[in-house]
């Protein structure tokens, strides 16, 4: 058994991975408790602007230019989506909303391998100046950008919860997400709050895509289906609570990367998300996990 | 009928209508796979560079216009992975040939197939070439796969594959013989380097694609008979949290121990990049690579602090620091008809240059028609042949396995570009296959 | 095979003036013996003709049309007749291919054996996991299903698929030659196999037929039109979901032998978590409902990456129709091709007669 002295540098990169799961996990949650949709493209559209920055900042354009292209297209194709494919399946239960944001994801995955082709030695790479300096924890450099990346996070976390909870919008995409309809004869803009909550979720997945892009990897494949490993973080908090969401996200990446010096689990680590997200929905439910908006149930 | 069994029966017979119309289509469906005939960039005009590219035809100047020679290749090409380059480098080659007097007057006509490492679709692949496509050699096949689940069928038909290897049957069956050394043996080569650096331990890496129990056996034997601890280790890929990598190697080494890497070049940059960023890349004494991190991209992206730092197997003579006949010829033909070839100067436009220039010197010995069974007697008989690319002369032969490369370089990043730190340097016959191969082959494996 | 089935209840398109209509006594019904005759006369092609037209590049891929038509099958059980979705039938899949491959390598046992142990094990397997999985509801249990073919997928990884090794597992990583998967000894040719494939694919259907016309298949209609009035009803939803489960990973589970057989090597790459996504894509495109739909999501996911290849169209192109089709089918098609494509021409056929009368005015309209 590896001793204090091994496991303590992955509790640094550990709380680094964490925030990366944490800045998806949360950002798909905030969809889901404004328009009941688990939106499953996230990755995908993340990756895919942060790939157009990468054109861009390789055409010479200056990296913010880039970056705020990335947010503007993961905004504009979340707003798109929503407002297209929303109306149209609102009265659809949250499965089929779901499995319909896959049909975005394949189309943006297939989009992304054909417009940026693999090219046999050569690799993409997004570099943020905020990769050069940090500060040491221990025998490890942390570097800015995983500290943006948490504290982003957390950021994220304690705004949406505040505006959630206090503000009129906020209110009215709670009262949304519990049942549309009601909702609508109470005089809401129901139509123009839920392109908000799109907007906003949209703007989330480009931040999430350049940062993802620096502390992961500029790979379609890679960043798209990163968002399986956060969804587990959203289960694990039933797609309901924020904050549970964002520990569960800290949670997971800990244990994925304390896993690391243990020789026999090592090889095992990548199932971490998807083993403490089982294990939260089969064991410790009781009651069965019940679909957050009662009104759309079925079998 | 009622309206409901009339709508089912309609239901029915478009169903049928529309299964048997997908199978016409695939019955009927046109042979030809694409076929790369890149077109000239420069118009024939010759490169500024001192060679001509009518060097690599015998009537220079002379398109070839009669009855074309069939070869194929077939090559990964999948998000993530693309091998790609090497067969469409060697088509450049077949056109440059083609338009400087052909093989006797025949161009050449490469069916180039691409596969996503999918065992059923690489298995038709083959089948695919030699029923409908009658190709009568097979050159460039670069596949994680291929090797293991053709080489059967290329044996039962009597076809001798010049080939970039990977899997392992690549170089242990008697139909295919490769220009590159392979994962195994060029890690052995990156191994042996950091032995020689008298480093006291040894943490091996490398992707979890399939083989590596195969390919970690070079290493350890290497590292054994060096009485050198070696830690072997795998990854899955593609990456997603380099960091615990990066630390998990650098603790495992320690300060006087090597980290060597056999990754594609992508992953092995992510996990050098963490390092860096983790301000790990002086806790070790040496970092190694095999072969693919052998790249300008590399070295540029990795940027000063890997100066003399990390040191890279490389299979082929480097590009950058030679300028021999082949390598001004190499480039040539790279600049003006290889426009398909996305990574420009690299082992992998090298591997394509050096297969395609093999094949055609078979061919040219060929005398009569050209069949499976005279192009693949040619293509066995290729003895010493010297390509320019490689340590050695190159030897096909009949023998039952075949690592006709087994001699390297070994490079390191300066500044941006990739710098020889070691010349040509036999791969140690401690790895038992290296040793079963030297035998059989006697002097052909050996001679510079 | 019936493009539908099960009772009237879940045929929700049962226009009510049929309630009043005269009753006839029902007859064997020519339209059922037609459609018999077509289905047995497309077989007897599929199996004889077939392979002696298509060269061994198309056997070979519609080798993989069988393999992946029951896989769809699976899925369409669960997702069509149950209302259960599942992304995790690749996985699943695997399973079922490396149960056959160990099998194979350790015993000398004949093939439809080991497919049958093949299907049964990995119908354990899939009964074990429904167990507590079935406790959740619809968007939980698809997202659960996605969670364990996501651990599975790490855990092939690293277990690999057996290739002659020793032990449990069966994987020796050190080999310079690989053993391929053998055959059964009838159909060790390419096209042999591929009629083999072709046969236990339409036991399977068989199979999967029988259950729809029997009490199962009432009620899994019961079960997808309203859970809560099944359960009034008096209906076991819990029990019969568990079946669907159960049957659903044993057909599974043999399509996985019959791709050990027709790959002769497996690898855990070739089966990524988000295949089971496509899959899902293919099932809703082809129609999760019918049998037929079934078929055409093999054509979809074996043939048509073929076709294209040869036509040098890259298969991106591919994942953007499958994404396409998706969003289509969920919002206007949701029953997929197989129901579609017919409502459509019905569609035609009904204005084109229209026009017809109209020209015709001495006609007495049709009413």
């Amino acid at each position: 058994m590896p001793s204090w002295q091994d496991f303590e540098p992955f509790i640094v990169s550990g709380l680094a991975l964490g925030g990366v799961y944490a800045l998806s996990g949360v950002g798909m949650v905030v969809l889901y408790q404004a328009t009941g949709v688990v939106y499953l493209a996230f990755g995908a559209v993340g990756a895919m602007g942060a790939l157009i920055a990468w054109s861009l900042i390789n055409a010479h354009a200056p990296g913010w230019v880039g970056w705020l292209v990335c947010v503007a297209f993961a905004a504009l194709v979340t707003l798109a989506y929503g407002m297209v494919f929303g109306p149209a399946l609102a009265k659809r239960d949250p499965l089929v909303k779901a499995v319909a944001t896959l049909g975005l994801t394949l189309v943006l995955f297939g989009l992304m391998d054909l417009l940026w082709t693999t090219s046999g030695g050569q690799s993409r790479a997004i570099t943020l100046p905020t990769d050069n300096g940090g500060f040491m924890i221990g025998q490890i450099q942390v570097t800015w950008t995983q500290v943006i990346s948490l504290a982003l996070g957390i950021v994220i976390t304690v705004v949406t919860v505040v505006f959630l909870r206090l503000t009129k919008l906020g209110t009215a995409m709670r009262a949304m997400a519990n049942d549309r309809e009601i909702t609508a004869t109470l005089g809401v803009p129901v139509r123009r709050v839920e392109a908000a909550a799109w907007l906003g979720c949209g703007i989330l997945a480009g931040l999430a895509g350049v940062l993802l892009a620096d502390l992961v990897a500029l790979d379609a494949t890679t960043l798209t289906f990163l968002v399986i490993s956060s969804l587990a973080a959203a289960l694990i908090a039933r797609l309901r609570s924020i904050t549970i969401t964002f520990a569960a996200a800290i949670v997971i990446g800990l244990v994925h990367d304390l896993l690391t010096p243990i020789q026999s689990l090592s090889n095992y680590r990548d199932a971490t998300p998807f083993v403490l997200a089982a294990i939260a929905l089969l064991a410790l439910s009781s009651g069965g996990g019940q679909v957050l908006t009662r009104s759309r149930e079925e079998a | 009928m009622s309206m409901r069994e009339h709508i089912r029966s309609v239901r029915a017979a478009v169903g049928l209508v529309a299964v048997i119309g997908m199978l016409a289509a695939a019955g009927c469906s046109s042979s030809s796979t694409t076929s790369s005939a890149p077109k000239s960039t420069s118009g024939g005009t010759p490169s500024a560079s001192a060679v001509s590219t009518s060097q690599c035809g015998t009537k220079p100047g002379v398109a070839a216009t009669g009855t074309p020679i069939p070869l194929g290749a077939i090559a990964t090409n999948q998000p993530g992975t693309s091998f790609t380059d090497i067969p469409n480098m060697a088509a450049a080659y077949f056109a440059c040939v083609n338009a400087n007097g052909g093989i006797n007057g025949h161009p050449i006509k490469l069916y180039i197939v691409t596969e996503q490492t999918n065992p059923a679709q690489i298995a038709a692949d083959a089948k695919q070439l030699v029923q409908t496509d009658h190709v009568v050699g097979i050159v460039g096949n670069t596949s994680i796969l291929e090797c293991t689940i053709d080489h059967t069928y290329w044996e039962k038909l009597g076809y001798f594959v010049v080939d970039s290897g990977i899997a392992p049957e690549c170089y242990s069956t008697s139909n295919s013989a490769a220009v590159n050394m392979g994962p195994r043996y060029s890690s052995d080569g990156a191994v042996q380097y950091a032995l020689a650096q008298h480093v006291s331990k040894i943490v091996f890496d490398q992707s979890n694609v399939p083989g590596t129990g195969y390919i970690a056996a070079g290493p350890a034997a290497l590292a054994n008979n060096a009485h050198v601890p070696i830690t072997q280790l795998t990854e899955n890929v593609p990456i997603s949290d380099a960091n615990s990598v990066a630390i998990k190697e650098v603790d495992d080494a320690g300060p006087n121990g090597a980290v060597v890497l056999n990754f594609t070049p992508p992953e092995a940059l992510i996990i050098l990049q963490a390092a860096q960023k983790l301000g790990l890349e002086d806790r070790v004494k040496l970092w190694g690579c095999s072969t693919p991190c052998n790249t300008d991209f590399l070295a540029t992206s990795l940027g000063p602090k890997w100066n003399h730092k990390l040191f890279v197997n490389a299979e082929l003579t480097p590009p950058d620091t030679t300028s021999t006949q082949s390598m001004k010829l190499y480039e040539a033909i790279l600049k003006q008809y290889g426009s398909a070839v996305s990574g420009g100067i690299g082992s992998f436009s090298q591997m394509g240059f050096a297969e395609a220039e093999i094949m055609t010197h078979a061919l040219e010995s060929v005398t009569g028609a050209y069949t499976v069974a005279s192009v693949n007697a040619a293509i066995k008989a290729v003895q010493g042949f010297n390509t320019g690319m490689v340590c050695q002369g190159w030897t096909y032969g009949s023998y039952p396995m075949h690592i006709p490369n087994n001699m390297d370089y070994t490079v390191t990043p300066d500044n941006g570009k990739m710098v020889t730190a070691q010349g040509c340097t036999l791969i140690s016959a401690v790895d038992p296959q290296i040793k079963a191969y030297r035998s059989v082959a006697g002097t052909a494996a050996m001679a510079p | 095979m019936a493009a539908s089935g099960g009772s009237a209840a879940a045929d929700t398109e049962v226009p009510a003036t049929r309630a009043r209509q005269r009753p006839t006594l029902p007859r064997p019904g020519t339209g059922t013996l037609v459609r018999a005759a077509v289905i047995a006369a497309l077989l007897l092609f599929v199996l004889f003709a077939l392979p002696q037209l298509m060269s061994l590049y198309y056997v070979d891929a519609m080798t993989q049309v069988a393999v992946w038509s029951m896989a769809a099958l699976g899925l369409g059980v669960l997702v069509g007749r149950v209302g259960l979705v599942s992304l995790g039938q690749v996985a699943v899949l695997a399973i079922g291919a490396w149960v056959a491959a160990r099998l194979l390598f350790a015993t000398a046992q004949p093939y439809p054996l080991v497919l049958l142990e093949a299907g049964l094990i990995t119908m354990l397997l899939g009964t074990l996991i429904g167990l507590p999985a079935l406790r959740l509801r619809g968007l939980y249990l698809a997202l659960i299903t996605l969670m364990l073919a996501g651990a599975l997928t790490v855990v092939l990884a690293t277990t690999n698929f057996p290739n002659g090794g020793p032990g449990f597992l069966g994987y020796n990583g050190s080999q310079v030659h690989i053993p391929p998967i053998r055959r059964p000894s009838i159909a060790a040719s390419d096209p042999a196999y591929f009629r083999y494939a072709v046969v236990v694919a339409v036991l399977m259907f068989l199979l999967v037929f029988a259950h729809i016309r029997t009490r199962p298949g009432r009620a899994w209609a019961a079960v997808r039109q309203s859970e809560p009035a099944a359960l009034a009803a008096g209906i076991n939803t819990w029990f019969y979901k568990l079946w669907a489960f159960a049957l659903a990973s044993f057909i599974t589970g043999v399509a996985g032998g019959v791709l050990a057989g027709a790959n002769h090597y497996l690898y855990s790459l070739n089966f990524p978590t988000y295949y089971s996504i496509t899959l899902l894509a293919v099932v809703l495109m082809g129609g999760a409902y019918s049998l037929w739909g079934a078929v055409i999501a093999g054509l979809l996911w074996a043939l048509l990456p073929s076709l294209l290849q040869n036509w040098g169209v890259s298969a991106d192109w591919l994942t953007i129709l499958f994404g396409v089709g998706v969003l289509q089918v969920l919002t206007t098609a949701p029953r997929g091709l197989a129901d579609q494509v017919p409502k459509d021409l019905a569609r035609l056929g009904r204005a084109a007669r229209g026009l017809a009368r109209k020209r015709a005015p001495s006609e007495s309209s049709a009413g």
